[in-house]
C-alpha cells in the first residue's frame, strides 16, 4: 500500500496540492508540453477537420457527414472490408508475433554473454537494412514464378508454386508471414531487457520446491514480465490496427481488395482522392475502435499489475 | 547473471547441457536467418558492380566485389555525406530527449501518486492511436505556417522529442521497481528529484539503453517527415537523399544500397556502444531489503 | 475535482501553445520583412526594368536522369531574362512526390507551380488550389501548346496547366526473336494488328522456358494491363462525348474475355509478375513481347547491348543481344486502331502568396520550361515528341535512333484520344473511385484465374450503375 494514497484516505478530499502532486507536475512538464504542442494538437486540429469538408482555401462545416459517408452500409463501400481485413491481421500477427518475439528472448538467455550478443545483434541489426533493400527482398521472397524463393523451397516438398501476392488465397498469408519475420529486434529486445530484470531468487526459490523449466517459465517469468507484455500488447494493437506500410508497398491493397487495410484507405482518402476531412472521420473513427480494445486489454491484463 | 536461475536444470550433467544449448542455437540460428536476409542482400550487393534497376539482382552474391558502388555514391551528390551527418544530428537529438523527458514523465506516471495522473497518461495512449497520416498535415501547418521552421533540425527534432510510445515504455518499466525502494529513500530525506537521480536511474541502464537504440534507429529510418520538411539538398536526411536514386524508369540500385549499407554504420556502433547496458541484470534483490 | 484541475491544466497548456504559435507567426513576418529589403540590395543593380521581384517556387520529381540539374540551369538563364525574377526549385523523389504535394496543398503551402499527372488533375481541382491558367498568360503563347494535350490537362473547360509531355503506354518486344520467327515486324509497326494476330504470334514465340507475352501486372500495375488492352477495345475514355460512362459497356466484356484467354492461354504467365521483371525477362530470352512498354526502352536495350560487348558486369544478368521493337496495341473486336496515353504537365496551384501579379510571373517561368529547347532536351530523354510546336521547332533528334520505333511512336501519339469535354470534377473523382476500389481489384482476380471475365463485367455494370444511374451508362458496343 502507498503511503501517500493511506494519508489521503486520512485527511478526505482537500484542494491543497500535495508534496508528490507537484513533483509530479514537475516531472511531467517538458513531457507534457513537448506532447501538447507536437501530439495532442494535430490531433485535436483532425478530430475538428474530421466535421468538415475539408478545403485548404475555404472548408465547409458538414456536420457528422463524413462519419455517416463512412458508415453507410453498402456492397461498395470498402469501409468495412478494410476493418474486417485489418481485425484479422491484428487478431493473427499481434499475439503470434509477442509468442514468438517472447520465445525467442528466453531462448537466447542461457547462453554465455558474447554468444548472447551475437544473437541479440543477430535479430536487433536487420532492422537497419534499407527500406528500398526490405521491399526488393520481399517482393523476391514472394516471387510468383517458379524461381521465387519461397516457390522453389515449397518445390523442395513437392508443392506447387503459389501465386503469393496475386492471389486472393494467400495475399493475407503472405503480409502476415512478412509482419512476423521482419520487425521483431524491437520486441525481443525489450522482452530481453525486462527478462533480465528478474530477481535471481525468485528462480533458487523455485529449484527448492523442484519447478521444472517450463513450470518457471509459466509461474515466473510470464508472470513477472506482464508490464512489458501489456506494453507490447497495446502498442502491438496499435500499430497493427494502423497497419499502411506493408500493404501499401506488397500489394497496394489488391488482389480483389484481399489486403485492403483501414490504413490504407485513410492514406488513399487523404493523399490520393484529396478527401481529408473523410479521412480524418474515418482515423477517428478507427482510434475509437483501438481505444475500446486498449481498454479490454488493460483489464485482461492489468489486474495484477501495479500501478 | 541475473536469469542463469531460469536454466539451472541441467548444470551439472555437461552432456545434456551442450545438447540442450546446441538444439536451442541451431532454432535461433534458423530463426535469424531468415531476418538476417534483406541486410545480407543490402551489403553484398552494394559491394557488387554497379547496376541499376533492382530487377536485375536476383542471385545474393555479386557477379564480383567491387567499390564502383560506392564511388557512385559519393559522387551522386556534393552532400552525401552531409545527409549521414544530418541523420546522425536528427537521430542523437531525438534520442537525447527521449532519454531525459519520456524517462522522467515515465517515472512520474509509474511511481508519482498526482492528481490527474491517469488521466494525463490516457490522453497519452489515446493521442496514440490516431493514425499519422491525418496528424501529419495539422502538424505540417504548424512546423511550416506558424513556427517557419523548414529546412531546420528543429523541425525534425521536435515531433519526436518526447514519443508517447516511450513514455508508456519507461512507466511499464518503473513500475515493475518496488515501491518500499522509493519510499524508504523518502523517508531519508530524499526528494522525488534526488530518488530519481540517485537510485532509479543507475537501476534503469537496461530499459534507457533500449529506448536509446529504439528510438535512434526509427529516427535514423523515418523518410517521410523529414522529406516533408526539408526543401534543400544539403538539409536532407539519408533516407531522404537515398530515394534520390530513384528514377521515373530505373533506380540506381547498387549506388543506393552502398549509400544504405554506409548509414547502417552508424548503427552498428550505437549498437555496440550500448550493448554492455543490455548485459547488466539489475540487482535490485541487493537493496531490497 | 481531480479532474477539473487537470482539465484547468490542459487548458493552460493549449493556451500556451496558442501563446507559442502567435509569437511563432510574428517572428516570420519580421523575417519577411527584413528578408525583403535584402533581397532588393541584391538585386538592385541587374533591375532595370520597374518590375516588383517576385520569386517563383516550383516542386517537381525526376522526370529524367538529368531533369532537375537542367531544371536549374533553366532557372538560372531564366533569371537573367527576368532579372527580377527568382525561381527556387523544391526537387522531390520519384513516388513520393504525390504524397509530399498533396500535404503542402492540403495545409495551404503549395509550391506555385508542381509537376503531376493529368489523372491526379481532378482531387486538386476538387481541393480548390489549381488555377485557371489561361487568365494569366497570352493567348498566343496558350496557342502554341497541342490542343489534344491541353485537354489532358483541363477540366469543365478550364485550363490548369501545360503539358509537358505525352506518355504513350503499350507494348515492346524482342525484334530479333520475332524476326527470327519470320514475323513481319515492319509491317505491325506500320500498320497495326488485330488481338487475333497478336495470339497467333505470342504463340509462335511460346517455347519452352520462354513465354511469348509477359505483362507486369501484380498489385497496382494491373490497372497497366486494363487501360492498354482497353485502348484497342475502343476504351480510350471513360466517357463518351455524349458524357456517358464507357466502362459498362460490351467493348470492356470482350477486353475482359480477351485478357481470360490470355492468362488461360499458356502464352504468358498465369502468375502475377512484378514491374521490374518484365523487361529482365525479355533481355534474358524468357519472354518475347512484354507490357507495358514505352519508346524509351530502345534505350535500356542499346545501353545493354553495349555492356554485353564490353563485358564489364553492368549487363543484366544471363541477358543476350537483341533489338528492341516498340508495337501499338491490337485492336479487338473490329475496333479502331488507338492506344493509351497520358499527360504529364505543369500546373499552377494557390498558396498563401498567390496575387494576380505574382501567378503572371509564374505562368511565364511555366511557359519558358515546357517549350522550346528546354522541352526539346527534356523529349529527347525520353523518346518522345514534344506536344507544343515550338519544341517541335527546337528538336534535334539524337543520332542513332531506330527509325521504325521512332515512326511507331509518332502513330501512336497522334492516335491517342484526349478526353472529352464537359466531364465535371465530380465525374472524373468518381469514376477513379470506381476504378480504383471496384474494377482494378475484380481485374486482379481475373488476372489470378479466380474469376471469369462475364462475374468481373457483371460486378463492373452492377458498380457503375450504382454510382453513375444505369442511365448514363452505355449499355451494348461503343460507337
Amino acid at each position: 500500500m502507498n503511503s501517500t494514497k493511506l494519508k489521503r484516505q486520512q485527511t478526505g478530499r482537500r484542494l491543497k496540492f500535495t508534496n508528490d502532486d507537484l513533483w509530479g507536475y514537475i516531472f511531467i512538464a517538458a513531457a507534457m508540453i513537448i506532447f501538447c504542442v507536437f501530439t495532442l494538437y494535430p490531433v485535436f486540429s483532425a478530430i475538428y477537420t474530421s466535421f468538415f469538408n475539408y478545403k485548404p482555401f475555404g472548408s465547409e462545416f458538414v456536420g457528422l457527414k463524413n462519419y455517416a459517408d463512412t458508415l453507410k452500409y453498402s456492397k461498395f463501400n470498402l469501409f468495412y472490408k478494410a476493418a474486417l481485413n485489418t481485425l484479422i491481421y491484428t487478431v493473427i500477427v499481434v499475439p503470434l508475433s509477442l509468442l514468438l518475439s517472447f520465445s525467442i528472448a528466453v531462448m537466447i538467455m542461457p547462453f554465455k554473454k558474447k554468444t548472447q550478443s551475437v544473437f541479440k545483434a543477430m535479430y536487433y541489426l536487420p532492422g537497419i537494412a534499407s527500406g528500398v533493400a526490405l521491399s526488393v527482398v520481399w517482393l523476391w521472397l514472394y516471387d510468383s514464378s517458379p524461381d521465387g524463393i519461397f516457390n522453389r523451397l515449397l518445390g523442395i516438398f513437392g508443392i506447387p508454386a503459389q501465386n503469393w501476392l496475386s492471389s486472393t488465397k494467400t495475399s493475407m498469408l503472405s503480409l502476415i508471414i512478412m509482419a512476423l519475420l521482419s520487425s521483431h529486434g524491437v520486441r525481443i529486445i525489450t522482452y530481453i531487457a525486462a527478462l533480465l530484470g528478474i530477481d535471481n531468487s525468485y528462480f533458487e526459490a523455485a529449484e527448492l520446491d523442484g519447478a521444472t523449466f517450463f513450470q518457471k517459465v509459466r509461474y515466473i517469468v510470464w508472470p513477472l514480465v506482464k508490464p512489458t507484455t501489456l506494453f507490447l500488447l497495446v502498442t502491438g494493437v496499435i500499430g497493427s490496427f494502423q497497419v499502411f506500410m506493408n500493404a501499401y508497398m506488397m500489394t497496394g491493397g489488391g488482389p480483389d481488395n484481399s489486403t485492403t487495410m483501414i490504413g490504407l484507405l485513410i492514406y488513399n482518402n487523404a493523399f490520393v482522392y484529396g478527401k481529408y476531412g473523410l479521412a480524418c472521420a474515418q482515423a477517428i473513427l478507427l482510434a475509437i475502435a483501438i481505444a475500446i480494445m486498449s481498454l479490454f486489454q488493460f483489464r485482461l491484463m492489468g489486474v495484477d499489475v501495479e500501478y | 547473471m541475473a536469469t542463469t536461475g531460469l536454466y539451472s536444470q541441467h548444470l551439472h550433467n555437461r552432456k545434456v547441457l551442450y545438447l540442450r544449448n546446441t538444439i536451442i542455437a541451431i532454432i535461433l540460428i534458423i530463426l535469424a536467418a531468415a531476418t538476417l536476409f534483406p541486410i545480407c542482400y543490402m551489403i553484398l550487393s552494394a559491394f557488387g558492380p554497379n547496376v541499376s534497376t533492382a530487377g536485375n539482382m536476383r542471385t545474393i552474391l555479386p557477379s564480383r566485389l567491387t567499390l564502383e558502388s560506392f564511388d557512385a555514391f559519393f559522387h551522386f551528390s556534393d552532400y552525401s555525406l552531409r545527409w549521414i551527418l544530418n541523420s546522425f544530428i536528427v537521430a542523437s537529438g531525438a534520442v537525447i530527449g527521449n532519454v531525459i523527458f519520456a524517462s522522467m514523465a515515465g517515472y512520474a506516471f509509474a511511481k508519482i501518486r498526482f492528481k490527474g495522473s491517469s488521466f494525463l497518461f490516457g490522453l497519452i495512449l489515446v493521442a496514440m492511436m490516431i493514425p499519422y497520416q491525418v496528424t501529419q498535415v495539422p502538424l505540417y501547418i504548424l512546423m511550416v505556417q506558424k513556427f517557419s521552421m523548414t529546412n531546420t533540425y528543429a523541425a525534425m527534432i521536435l515531433p519526436s522529442l518526447c514519443t508517447a510510445y516511450n513514455i508508456f515504455l519507461c512507466k511499464q518499466f518503473f513500475s515493475g521497481l518496488p515501491t518500499p525502494l522509493i519510499e524508504s529513500a523518502k523517508i531519508e530525506g530524499c526528494n522525488q528529484f534526488q530518488i530519481f537521480i540517485k537510485i532509479i536511474l543507475p537501476l534503469s541502464k537496461t530499459v534507457l539503453a533500449v529506448m536509446a537504440i529504439n528510438t535512434f534507429m526509427s529516427s535514423w529510418n523515418d523518410f517521410f517527415w523529414p522529406f516533408l520538411v526539408t526543401n534543400d539538398p544539403a538539409m536532407y536526411t539519408i533516407q531522404v537523399g537515398l530515394k534520390q536514386f530513384k528514377f521515373a524508369n530505373e533506380t540506381l540500385f547498387a549506388p543506393m544500397m552502398a549509400g544504405a549499407t554506409i548509414s547502417a554504420l552508424p548503427m552498428f556502433v550505437m549498437f555496440f556502444a550500448l550493448q554492455k547496458y543490455f548485459m547488466e541484470g539489475v540487482t535490485i534483490g541487493a537493496v531490497k531489503g | 475535482m481531480k479532474k477539473f484541475i487537470t482539465m484547468l491544466l490542459v487548458c493552460v497548456m493549449v493556451l500556451g501553445l496558442f501563446a507559442g504559435c502567435g509569437n511563432g507567426s510574428t517572428q516570420q513576418t519580421t523575417a519577411a520583412t527584413t528578408a525583403a529589403p535584402a533581397a532588393d540590395a541584391t538585386e538592385a543593380p541587374a533591375q532595370e526594368t520597374e518590375a516588383a521581384p517576385d520569386t517563383i517556387v516550383i516542386m517537381a520529381p525526376p522526370v529524367t536522369g538529368n531533369y532537375l540539374e537542367n531544371l536549374k540551369t533553366w532557372a538560372n538563364d531564366f533569371h537573367e531574362l527576368y532579372p527580377n525574377l527568382t525561381v527556387q526549385v523544391i526537387e522531390t523523389s520519384w513516388g513520393d512526390h504525390n504524397d509530399k504535394l498533396s500535404t503542402m496543398a492540403q495545409a495551404g503551402e503549395a509550391p506555385d507551380i508542381a509537376e503531376i499527372s493529368s489523372n491526379a488533375l481532378g482531387t486538386f481541382v476538387e481541393m480548390g488550389v489549381a488555377i485557371d491558367i489561361a487568365q494569366y498568360m497570352s493567348a498566343d503563347r496558350l496557342a502554341d501548346y497541342d490542343e489534344n494535350a491541353l485537354k489532358y490537362l483541363s477540366l469543365e473547360g478550364t485550363t490548369y496547366g501545360l503539358p509537358l509531355y505525352l506518355t504513350i503506354q503499350s507494348i515492346g518486344a524482342n525484334k530479333t526473336m520475332m524476326e527470327e520467327l519470320g514475323i513481319d515486324v515492319a509491317k505491325i509497326q506500320k500498320e497495326g494488328w488485330t488481338y487475333e494476330e497478336f495470339l497467333d504470334v505470342i504463340k509462335q514465340g511460346t517455347k519452352d522456358g520462354c513465354y511469348g507475352f509477359v505483362f507486369a501486372n501484380s498489385g497496382v500495375t494491373a490497372s497497366d494491363m486494363l487501360y492498354i488492352f482497353g485502348a484497342g477495345a475502343g476504351l480510350s475514355n471513360t466517357f463518351t462525348p455524349d458524357l456517358k460512362y464507357t466502362m459498362t459497356s460490351e467493348n470492356m466484356l470482350t477486353m475482359l474475355s480477351a485478357v481470360e484467354e490470355m492468362t488461360k492461354s499458356g502464352y504468358m504467365p498465369n502468375y502475377g509478375v512484378e514491374a521490374g521483371q518484365r523487361m529482365v525477362m525479355c533481355q534474358t530470352g524468357n519472354a518475347m513481347i512484354f507490357g507495358k512498354a514505352m519508346p524509351l526502352f530502345e534505350n535500356n536495350f542499346k545501353k545493354n547491348n553495349a555492356a554485353l560487348e564490353a563485358n564489364d558486369g553492368t549487363a543484366v544478368e544471363n541477358s543476350l543481344p537483341m533489338d528492341y521493337a516498340f508495337l501499338p496495341v491490337p485492336t479487338m473486336d473490329g475496333c479502331a486502331e488507338s492506344c493509351y496515353g497520358t499527360v504529364d504537365g505543369l500546373i499552377a496551384m494557390r498558396n498563401k502568396n498567390t496575387t494576380d501579379e505574382h501567378l503572371k510571373n509564374v505562368l511565364l517561368f511555366m511557359d519558358y520550361i515546357c517549350s522550346g529547347e528546354r522541352i526539346a532536351t527534356c523529349m529527347n530523354e525520353l523518346y518522345l515528341d514534344p506536344v507544343c510546336q515550338s519544341g517541335r521547332d527546337a528538336l534535334v533528334l539524337e543520332e542513332g535512333r531506330d527509325a521504325d520505333n521512332l515512326a511507331t511512336a509518332a502513330r501512336c501519339i497522334a492516335m491517342v484520344q484526349a478526353p472529352p469535354e464537359g466531364v465535371t470534377t465530380e465525374m472524373t473523382a468518381t469514376a477513379k473511385k470506381l476504378m480504383d476500389e471496384q474494377i482494378v481489384p475484380k481485374f486482379q482476380l481475373l488476372l489470378a484465374g479466380e474469376t471469369t471475365a462475364q462475374e468481373v463485367y457483371d460486378h463492373i455494370c452492377e458498380a457503375a450503375y450504382a454510382a453513375f444511374g444505369a442511365d448514363n451508362c452505355v449499355s451494348g458496343k461503343l460507337g
